[in-house]
Parts: structure tokens; C-alpha cells; sequence
């Protein structure tokens, strides 16, 4: 009796979850397989009346999506491995080491977080056409992973401060650098952290528009979000096809984040504790 | 024995921070430093004035302007909603995305999934969502025999249409932060207190939030500067209408350098928002040092 | 020795020849086909050996290419050399010290004689003060489209007052007793497009922003009468539904394509979906017609279109002005018209059996297009137009009155005007 009680909590909780999440992609993945008329009908349908493959067609047809895929795709990965890096190595020293002035270092990696993009942009603009850096992926993967930084510092920060020192205490007892007891003891440990790290970093620059769309307009250079926006005109908006080219380019990133979640659960297996 | 230790630590510590500081040099710093001159200059290229120093001119000149003090206003209204409302959003996602389900990534996905999408785009599916003749929160309004009503347009209206899409969008940033924070707590934890005799309140108050507080921090950090930078699903859906209820202080920054050229102006605005950002954010960073004294 | 002697030669003379190409690079915006555009400078560059020319294409909309341009040519990149601008850019332009005059290459005399080939708004909207600042790439304008079927069904001709456009779409409205139909669509949301509503009557009625000597003439109650015309079509006549703040421009044009509209305000671009589109439910059924006016008033619509300009930054300039009298010529107009349906900014190619044949109903666009009028020519626009829209939408979305919003309106254009 208890069990199946249990049983139907878990499937709500489960529906409210899903529904909450999917709706919208739902309604982008109906609105595809859509006529453009079929938009002004009243009242509204939801599956679509006479579901249609021509948009997808039509937004292969009329720009290189795949092209924009793997742009999005080398930046999104470089990006993201940059990112963590970086931070891994930031968020342990302001955790474990003695630095001056924790508080106020920390203070300045998160300041970039408070600027808008848009009032970076000119600058950025400027410093990347010096460095010759237009239209290519480095120029995208530097400001991307430089975006990231901040949050992915700090969930790192807040994950390596929950590790105890005794871990590894004990081990610079048995004679490891502390290089040595950041990689065998620490990173281990960290498994959520640092999937979480990784997912955030990649989904910012999976995402990111502004950016892309100043340093890398390039027609073979374009990113996902830049390159969708361009299958509007001037004042024509084709909901259908732009729906279609959103399904191609979330589904990608749905199933990075299918897999990155099992790695977040795998972390938790090691043991946070057990020492 | 002690100084050769703490002087190889200082080095290490030096070198791990390089990198990130080096990085941010690049992409933030001189950014930043470009903005904070330009905010002291007379520079507003559709008058042709070519960057002469004015000194404070441009912030006396922001505190008379009534468009930037609504401005001010429409963003902390949206953080004074959005922030707890996606954080209390967040954590009850995040709650049930961690039960012990048989298959767990469909549920995760779901949680997910919001965030997954550029919110260049999300605004704009927003605003068809509540758009009045073929949106679907009216479709289902009608449904249940109540009238369309006017998302978009009323003020009052086009507010929370505004900010639920924000809570919606921003909940499921928090809901990962969330569950990364909540895997971590072992689970020996849970049992210990189960064994003891603690009901599932007394759990979730006793030991889930207390060791959720650092990644309730970092989320709170990160989703309180979103929102004082809110700009996309507003600007999607309203444009900053009807008339200036919905436009923040982006919107705002973004008029004056953008559209109307009056860079050092738009400046003084944006060197406003980042000062309150540092002030929020020092704030919570307080907290989250303080919270790792024990 | 010998053959190093021979490859510095050749180095140096390949060198040479290089130096000797001059590349120049086009920006244009994502909907502006570059792929006829390519074609076009293709020509060109077979006419003109020792020139390159690349495309630089930018987003979609007038907003997104602004948004980069205004990068670029803040940090006074030189890497764009001809640009193709919206109508309402130029002035800015100018002020900004973004782009170079024509005048430089184009002595007064010919300049004149240049200028009357084009439709007459174009010179108006490409002349600040008095310094020629771009030429013309293709023409647009707001029309009033109307269902030619209804119309013949009830027995009326194209309205030519505003008073018997109001009529005739109440008497089409309670004859069909259609839900779905609705009467005279105009842009409300806030969006570029509502600058033109806000004009249409004060030109209607005879006024404007500006008199000749561009000093601002625009009243209070001029102002105040365009606000209340749009909102009575709302709730006195009762031929307009009521939630026209939301409205932009492509929501009508879908609407009207699948027949919800009579009478919608829209520009050119709207017919070929409605005539060409797999789904349009009102092929063959629309028509187009000049702005009505008001009685005593006249007819005129929203001149648009985009202009092309040398950017100030290109190392290029000569170059790029050799090119730009190509790009804004004739032929290339008439090129655009065949292949991109653009309406061209010459006159004469209204009637030109080429391009007739193609787009048949360029014969119904020459009298809009020779009645359109350039938006405020202003440094500022941005900000003018900022002011009407979002004072028109306040007026729609009834969070102003026509009085308190109009009053808003003028206080801000004599803050711009310096009155």
C-alpha cells in the first residue's frame, strides 16, 4: 500500500517536471511540422492539422545548418574546456591555498558577470580585430570561456570548499605535492561539481548570440543562434521554419545534457564521504 | 620546516590564478576600463561631439532623466519577482528532479531543457505564447470561459506576462545549481536522520538546506545579476511597451548607445548597473564565506 | 644565385599585380538576396579587371545590422567600403562621421541632374545638409493593400478618404458577419513600422514634421488628431479589433494572407507572399492603392528602401564610389526588379515591358511609390521615432490619452529640434 503511494508521487513529481520543461519545446516541435496558415486558425491547434517535413527541408535548403552545427559545436567544446580548466585551477587555489585577499579576488572574477554583453561589445570588437581574431573560433571560444568563468569559479569554489581537508591532509602526510592531492584526491571528489561546471559553460556558449553575431558574422563561421536568425527578413518572421531550424538546434544540446546528467549521478557514487 | 611550504603554496596559488585572471584581462578588463572613461565623456556620435572629458555631467544628467529612473525602477520590480520566484521554482524542480526515480534522464532532461534554449529565442516564443488572438495562455482562458486578456499590452499584465517568462526560463539555471548541490550531501546523511526518527519536514529543513546554502548562494548570485541585466524576453515581447512599463535599465543602455548613439551617456548608465551588481554580489559573497566558517 | 635572383623577381612582380587588385567589400543585410547581389558584382568585377569585390552579409533585420554596424564603424574599422543603409539612416550617418559625401566625386551640376532621375523622396531623404550622403539601391513604400474581391462584391472602388475607407469597411464587415474578418489593419506594437502609422494621418491632413527649411512645424493638435484617428478605428468605428498595440507588421501581412483582413497598411513585401506563398488563401483577390487622405488633406504614404554609402573608414574610397554609382544605376535597379522583385528607385522603370511582365502590379505601385515621403531627415531620428511609436502605442494600449500622449510627443521632438 505505502509503496504504491510512493509510487504515485514519484510518477506526479515526474509529469511536473517533464510538462514544465518540455512545453514549449513541444509546441516549437509541433509549430514545425506546420503550414504558416495553420498559424492564424482560430481557435488554435496543437498537433498540427496536416503535419508537414517541408520546413525542415526548406532550413536545410536555405543555409548551411550543418555548417552552423559544427561552428557552434568546435566553440561550444573549446569553449567549454577552456572554461573549466581555468576555473578548476582558479576555484582551487582561492579554496584550499592561502591567498591574500580571497574575498576581493573572488570579487573581481565575478565582476564580469555584471557587465551586459552589449556594452562589452565594442570594446571586444575592437581588441579582436587587433588581434586578427574575426571570424574564427578562437576569437568565440576566448570571450565565451571568459564568460562563463565567473559562475563556473564559483560553483567550483562552493563544491571544493565542501570536500573535507582531512582527505587531503592525509594525503600530503603520505608524501604528495599539492598538485599531486588537487589530481588523486580533490578532482575525483568533485565529479558534480565539475560536470556542472562544464554543462553551464557549454550550454552559455551553445546559446550565446550577441557575441558571435559581432566577432564571427562570417558566413562560414556563423553559429547556431546567429545563423537562425537569418532565416528572417526584414519584417518576415517564418515561425514554421525558424521552429524547424530551433528543433535541430536544441536537440543536440538536449542530448549533451542527457548525457552530462548521468556523469553529475556518477559523481555522487564515489563516495563523498567514505574517505 | 613552515617557510619552504608557504612559499611553494604562494607560487602554486599564483599560477592557478594566472590563467583565469590572464583570460579576464582580455575579454573583461580592458572592456570595463573602456566603459568607465567613456561614462566621463561627451560622446554622442549623432551630435557629432567627439569625446571632450565632462567630468560627472553625464550622471547629474542621468539622475534628472524620469526614462532611466523607471528604468531602475522596472528592474529591481523584476528582481524583487524573478529572484525568489526562480529560486523557490528552482528548488521545488530541483527537489523533485532528485527523488529516486528507476529511468532518471527524462526527468532531468525536463528539468533542463528550459535553459537549453537561446533566450534570443525564448522571448519571442513568449510573446506568441501570450500574444492575445493565437496565444496559448488565452486559447486556454477561452477554454475555461474566461476572455481573452491583453498579455502584452496592459501594463500590469504585460509585467508578470514578462516576469513569469523570466521565473520560467531562469528557474531551471537554479534547478541544476540546485541539484549539483544536492547530490552532494550523502545519502548516509538522510538515513541517519530517518533512523532517528526525523519526518521529511524536519530532513529538508535540518540538514538539505543548511548544506544546499553554497550552491543557494552561487545561484542566488548568478540569477540576481541576470536580473538587474534583464533585456532579451522583454524586449521580444514588448519592446519595453506599452509605453515605458516594461523597459529596464539594459533596455535602456541599450537605447542610448545602440540607437541613439550617445555612447558616453549609455555608459555613465551601464557603469549605474554594474555598481549596483557590485554591491549585490558583495553582499552575497559575504554570506557565502561566512557560511564556510563552520 | 641566378634562380634566387629569379624568384625575388617574380616575388616582387607578384607582389605587384597583387597590390595592384584592389579588393572592396559590400555589406548588406541577410534579406537583401545576396545572392542576386552576387551575381550583380560579378559584372562588375568582369568590367572591371583588377577588382575583387566580397560580400559582407549582416543579420536579417534593420535592427541587427545597426547593432553591428554601429560596432564596426564606432571602432572605425575600415574593412566595409560600400554600405547598404536604411532609409532613415543617413542623417546619422552623416553626424556620426560614418560616411563620406558623394559630393566629393560629383561635381553640383551633374549631382542635380543625377538626383532627378531618381524618384523625387530620395532626394529628400538622401540630402543632409545639402551634402549628398547616399544613392538609392531599390525603393519601398507602405501601401494600402485591399481585397479586391469584397470590394467588387459590395460595388466600391479603391477608397481615396480616409472617411470612405471607414465606410466601406463597416458595410463589407456587417454584410460578410464574418468573425474571423476584421477591418483596417495597421502596425501598433512598438516597431519601426508604427513611426509610419503615427505620419499617416498628419500627411493625410496636409502637415508634417518638419517645413522646408526642416524646422520643426508639427502641433500638438495634429498630433493629438493622428492618435485619436487610429484609436477611434478601434472603439468609435469599430473597424479595427482592439488589441492593436500588439500588432507588427508580419502578424497582419499572415492575417490578411489567410483573409482576416480588408484593408491593412503594409509594405511592399507583402505581395509577393500573397500572390506567391503555397498557402495564401488571397491570390489574385488583392489590390493596391495609394494612402487615402483626409478631405482638404492629401495622399501620401511611408517612403522606404535601402541606400547605399561610402563608409568614411574604407581605405577605398574612389573605388567604392565607382562602385556605388554602379549599384544605385539603372541597370542594376532593373536586375533587382527581375530577380529580387525589388521596386525600383527609378521611375521609368515603372513601365519598362521587361519588368512588367514579372511583377505586373509595379503599374499600381508607381502612383504610391511618387506619393511617398521621406520620415524626419534628423541626426537624431532614433530617438524622434522612438518618441511618435511609443506614444501611439501608449494611445492604443490606452495607458495615454491622445491629449497627454500627443503633449509628450512635442515636448520631446522641441527638446530634439532645439525649440
Amino acid at each position: 500500500m505505502r509503496r504504491m503511494g510512493h509510487r504515485a508521487w514519484l510518477v506526479v513529481a515526474a509529469l511536473l517536471v517533464l510538462t514544465n520543461g518540455t512545453f514549449p519545446a513541444i509546441w516549437i516541435l509541433f509549430t514545425s511540422l506546420k503550414t504558416e496558415a495553420e498559424l492564424t486558425r482560430t481557435p488554435i491547434t496543437y498537433w498540427p492539422a496536416e503535419p508537414t517535413l517541408a520546413n525542415y527541408v526548406r532550413a536545410f535548403q536555405e543555409a548551411p545548418l550543418p555548417r552552423y552545427f559544427l561552428n557552434s559545436l568546435v566553440v561550444a567544446a573549446g569553449a567549454t574546456i577552456l572554461c573549466v580548466s581555468i576555473s578548476a585551477l582558479a576555484a582551487y587555489a582561492l579554496a584550499r591555498l592561502r591567498v591574500l585577499f580571497a574575498h576581493a579576488l573572488l570579487l573581481t572574477l565575478v565582476a564580469l558577470a555584471m557587465f551586459p554583453t552589449a556594452t562589452l561589445v565594442v570594446p571586444l570588437f575592437q581588441i579582436f580585430t587587433t588581434l586578427g581574431l574575426r571570424n574564427t573560433y578562437l576569437g568565440l571560444i576566448l570571450p565565451h570561456a571568459a564568460l562563463s568563468l565567473p559562475v563556473a569559479v564559483l560553483v567550483l569554489y562552493s563544491f571544493f570548499k565542501t570536500i573535507p581537508k582531512d582527505l587531503e591532509a592525509a594525503a600530503l602526510v603520505d608524501g604528495c605535492t599539492r598538485l599531486g592531492a588537487l589530481w588523486y584526491v580533490v578532482v575525483p571528489l568533485s565529479g558534480p561539481g565539475v560536470f556542472t561546471a562544464a554543462l553551464l559553460a557549454f550550454v552559455n556558449s551553445w546559446d550565446e548570440f550577441l557575441l558571435a553575431l559581432t566577432l564571427a558574422p562570417a558566413k562560414d563561421m556563423r553559429t547556431l543562434p546567429v545563423g537562425i536568425t537569418l532565416y528572417q527578413g526584414e519584417y518576415l518572421f517564418p515561425w514554421p521554419l525558424i521552429s524547424a531550424a530551433l528543433v535541430v538546434a536544441l536537440v543536440p544540446v538536449a542530448v549533451v545534457i542527457a548525457l552530462f546528467q548521468e556523469r553529475i549521478v556518477a559523481g555522487l557514487t564515489q563516495g563523498a564521504v567514505k574517505g | 620546516m613552515r617557510r619552504p611550504w608557504d612559499l611553494s603554496e604562494r607560487a602554486l596559488a599564483f599560477f592557478f590564478l594566472v590563467p583565469a585572471f590572464l583570460l579576464l584581462s582580455l575579454v573583461a578588463v580592458y572592456p570595463a576600463a573602456h566603459l568607465f572613461l567613456t561614462s566621463f565623456r561627451e560622446l554622442h556620435l549623432a551630435l557629432g561631439t567627439q569625446g571632450a572629458f565632462v567630468g560627472l555631467a553625464n550622471y547629474r544628467q542621468l539622475l534628472e532623466d524620469a526614462r532611466f529612473w523607471n528604468a531602475l525602477r522596472v528592474t529591481l520590480e523584476i528582481v524583487l519577482v524573478t529572484v525568489p520566484g526562480a529560486t523557490l521554482f528552482g528548488l521545488a524542480l530541483a527537489l523533485m528532479a532528485n527523488l529516486p526515480y528507476g529511468i532518471k534522464w527524462p526527468v532531468r532532461l525536463g528539468l533542463l531543457l528550459p535553459w537549453a534554449m537561446p533566450l534570443v529565442f525564448a522571448g519571442l516564443i513568449f510573446r506568441w505564447f501570450f500574444e492575445s488572438d493565437f496565444g496559448i495562455v488565452n486559447d486556454v482562458l477561452r477554454r475555461l470561459g474566461q476572455g481573452p486578456l491583453f498579455w502584452l499590452t496592459d501594463p500590469i499584465l504585460a509585467f508578470w506576462a514578462v516576469a513569469l517568462s523570466i521565473v520560467w526560463k531562469t528557474s531551471s539555471f537554479v534547478a541544476l545549481v540546485l541539484l549539483a548541490g544536492l547530490q552532494s550531501i550523502p545519502r548516509e546523511y538522510y538515513e541517519a536522520a530517518r533512523v532517528d526518527g526525523a519526518g521529511a519536514l524536519q530532513i529538508f529543513w535540518r540538514i538539505t538546506l543548511p548544506l544546499l546554502k553554497p550552491a543557494l548562494l552561487v545561484a542566488l548570485i548568478f540569477r540576481t545579476l541576470t536580473a538587474l541585466q534583464t533585456f532579451d524576453i522583454p524586449y521580444a515581447m514588448t519592446g519595453g511597451g506599452p509605453g515605458h512599463a516594461t523597459e529596464t535599465l539594459a533596455m535602456f543602455i541599450r537605447t542610448q548607445s545602440v540607437e541613439n548613439l550617445n555612447l558616453g551617456y549609455g555608459s555613465a548608465a551601464a557603469m549605474t548597473l554594474f555598481a549596483l551588481s557590485m554591491a549585490v554580489t558583495s553582499l552575497y559573497l559575504r554570506h557565502l564565506q561566512a557560511t564556510e566558517g563552520e | 644565385m641566378v634562380t634566387r635572383v629569379w624568384l625575388l623577381v617574380l616575388a616582387f612582380l607578384a607582389s605587384v599585380a597583387f597590390a595592384q587588385q584592389v579588393r572592396l567589400k559590400v555589406f548588406i543585410g541577410g534579406q537583401q538576396r545576396p545572392d542576386v547581389m552576387r551575381r550583380i558584382l560579378d559584372v562588375y568585377e568582369q568590367r572591371n579587371p583588377g577588382i575583387r569585390v566580397e560580400i559582407e552579409v549582416g543579420g536579417a533585420t534593420s535592427d541587427q545590422q545597426q547593432q553591428y554596424l554601429t560596432t564596426v564603424l564606432t571602432s572605425r574599422d575600415p574593412s566595409l567600403d560600400v554600405i547598404l543603409i536604411d532609409i532613415i539612416r543617413p542623417a546619422q550617418y552623416r553626424a556620426a562621421g560614418w560616411s563620406e559625401t558623394l559630393d566629393r566625386y560629383l561635381p553640383s551640376a551633374t549631382r542635380d541632374q543625377l538626383l532627378r532621375r531618381y524618384l523625387p523622396a530620395y532626394v529628400q531623404a538622401n540630402i543632409v545638409d545639402g551634402a549628398l550622403v547616399a544613392l538609392p539601391a531599390f525603393a519601398d513604400a507602405q501601401f494600402l493593400y485591399y481585397r479586391k474581391d469584397l470590394l467588387d462584391k459590395y460595388g466600391f472602388k479603391p477608397p481615396v478618404t480616409w472617411d470612405e475607407a471607414i465606410r466601406q469597411a463597416q458595410i463589407i464587415l456587417q454584410g460578410e458577419r464574418d468573425p474571423n474578418l476584421n477591418g483596417i489593419g495597421f502596425m501598433g506594437n512598438i516597431s519601426e513600422g508604427t513611426v509610419c502609422t503615427f505620419l499617416l494621418p498628419i500627411w493625410a491632413m496636409g502637415a508634417d514634421v518638419t517645413d522646408e527649411k526642416g524646422r520643426l512645424s508639427l502641433t500638438e493638435e495634429q498630433a493629438r488628431r493622428s492618435l485619436q484617428f487610429w484609436l477611434d478605428l478601434m472603439d468609435r468605428h469599430r473597424v479595427s479589433p482592439p488589441n492593436m498595440a500588439e500588432k507588427a507588421q508580419d502578424t497582419i501581412r499572415r492575417e490578411m494572407q489567410q483573409g482576416r483582413w480588408i484593408f491593412a497598411t503594409l509594405f511592399a513585401y507583402a505581395w509577393n507572399h500573397f500572390q506567391n506563398d503555397p498557402d495564401s488563401r488571397v491570390k489574385d483577390k488583392i489590390g493596391v492603392a495609394v494612402m487615402p487622405r483626409f478631405e482638404g488633406g492629401r495622399s501620401a504614404s511611408c517612403l522606404g528602401g535601402w541606400q547605399w554609402t561610402i563608409s568614411n573608414f574604407s581605405r577605398n574610397k574612389a573605388q567604392a564610389y565607382q562602385l556605388l554609382r554602379y549599384l544605385s544605376s539603372p541597370e542594376v535597379a532593373k536586375v533587382l526588379a527581375l530577380e529580387a522583385s525589388n521596386l525600383p528607385a527609378f521611375p521609368e522603370l515603372y513601365r519598362d515591358p521587361d519588368i512588367l511582365r514579372l511583377n505586373p502590379w509595379f503599374r499600381d505601385a508607381l502612383p504610391v511609390v511618387m506619393s511617398a515621403r521621406a520620415r524626419p531627415v534628423h541626426p537624431r531620428y532614433p530617438e524622434i521615432a522612438d518618441a511618435m511609436r511609443r506614444g501611439l502605442n501608449a494611445v492604443l494600449a490606452r495607458t495615454r490619452t491622445p491629449e497627454q500622449a500627443a503633449r509628450e510627443i512635442l515636448q520631446g521632438l522641441r527638446t530634439i529640434y532645439g525649440q
